[in-house]
């Protein structure tokens, strides 16, 4: 795993990471099987529960990880350059697939 | 303004590729990304897409006269945007400088797609520009170095997440050995 940004966050993003990457491949592999044949309200009853499932398993790492990064940031003198970037491309909504070479 | 953009089909299932985007770095063809941090995530209980921000720092040298032109070090941080939506099996990952981003601006965008069951299409386009209000003979050298080191690493990178792919899965998926 990369190291954080600031040593003494590293330990905190490794149990995350961790916890995040355990949690992933539990939800993802089942998620794409019940495209087949879920309806949108089993789909959105999984969904529902998986969240709830990361805040439970991660939610406590999460926080703490985040105050140490979210200080080491401002630290680095990161924040402004965050902001300004969130602005310029806010990316709230997935944006559509860009549209690559094409292969003739 | 610059463009770059590059295709490429792994020999992996989509499921497996997208597992395989948590465990990309640290990466010896890409020495360069040196930390990468999760500032923000959610899961959306309603769709269940994860939408992921991330600030990777790299360190790589940079030419004299780039750091006697623009100040800075061999330290430079990348936002990140990522979208993966299990129900459409579509993952984009959007990049941006943070660093050095008074000077020039490259926005970066990255699909991941199913090709087939067992094959996932990856398409990567770039937009690499200077910023105008600076010297113009400048602005052309410093884009022209930017667009090399970004093609640069854009190779090791597809090639260094090729080499993940085939550690992380090559015992697990005995289909494709």
């Amino acid at each position: 795993m990369a190291h954080s940004l600031s040593p003494e966050c590293t330990p905190l993003k490794h149990a995350y990471d961790s916890c995040f990457n355990t949690w992933f491949e539990s939800y993802l592999q089942p998620a794409v099987a019940q495209n087949a044949n879920a309806t949108p309200a089993q789909r959105t009853e999984y969904s529902k529960k998986k969240a709830e499932d990361f805040e439970t398993n991660c939610g406590g790492v999460w926080r703490e990880y985040k105050a140490c990064v979210q200080k080491a940031v401002k630290d680095r003198g990161l924040s402004d350059l965050l902001e300004q970037a969130r602005d310029e491309h806010p990316l709230k909504e997935q944006p559509s697939i860009p549209v690559g070479p094409s292969k003739t | 303004m610059h463009f770059f953009s590059q295709n490429h089909t792994y020999d992996h299932p989509w499921s497996h590729v997208i597992i395989g985007m948590w465990h990309k770095y640290p990466n010896p063809h890409c020495t360069h990304v040196i930390t990468v941090d999760v500032v923000d995530r959610s899961v959306d209980p309603q769709t269940g897409v994860i939408r992921t921000e991330r600030i990777l720092g790299c360190k790589q040298k940079a030419p004299t006269w780039v750091v006697k032109l623009f100040g800075g070090s061999e330290d430079a941080f990348v936002r990140e945007i990522s979208f993966v939506d299990p129900s459409t099996q579509r993952a984009t990952i959007s990049s941006q400088n943070l660093s050095l981003s008074q000077f020039a601006s490259c926005f970066e965008q990255i699909s991941y797609t199913p090709a087939s069951a067992t094959q996932t299409s990856f398409v990567q386009t770039a937009e690499i520009q200077a910023r105008m209000n600076m010297w113009r003979t400048a602005a052309d050298k410093f884009e022209g170095w930017l667009v090399q080191r970004f093609e640069q690493n854009a190779h090791l990178g597809k090639v260094g997440f090729a080499d993940v792919l085939r550690t992380m899965w090559e015992n697990k998926s005995p289909q494709n050995a």
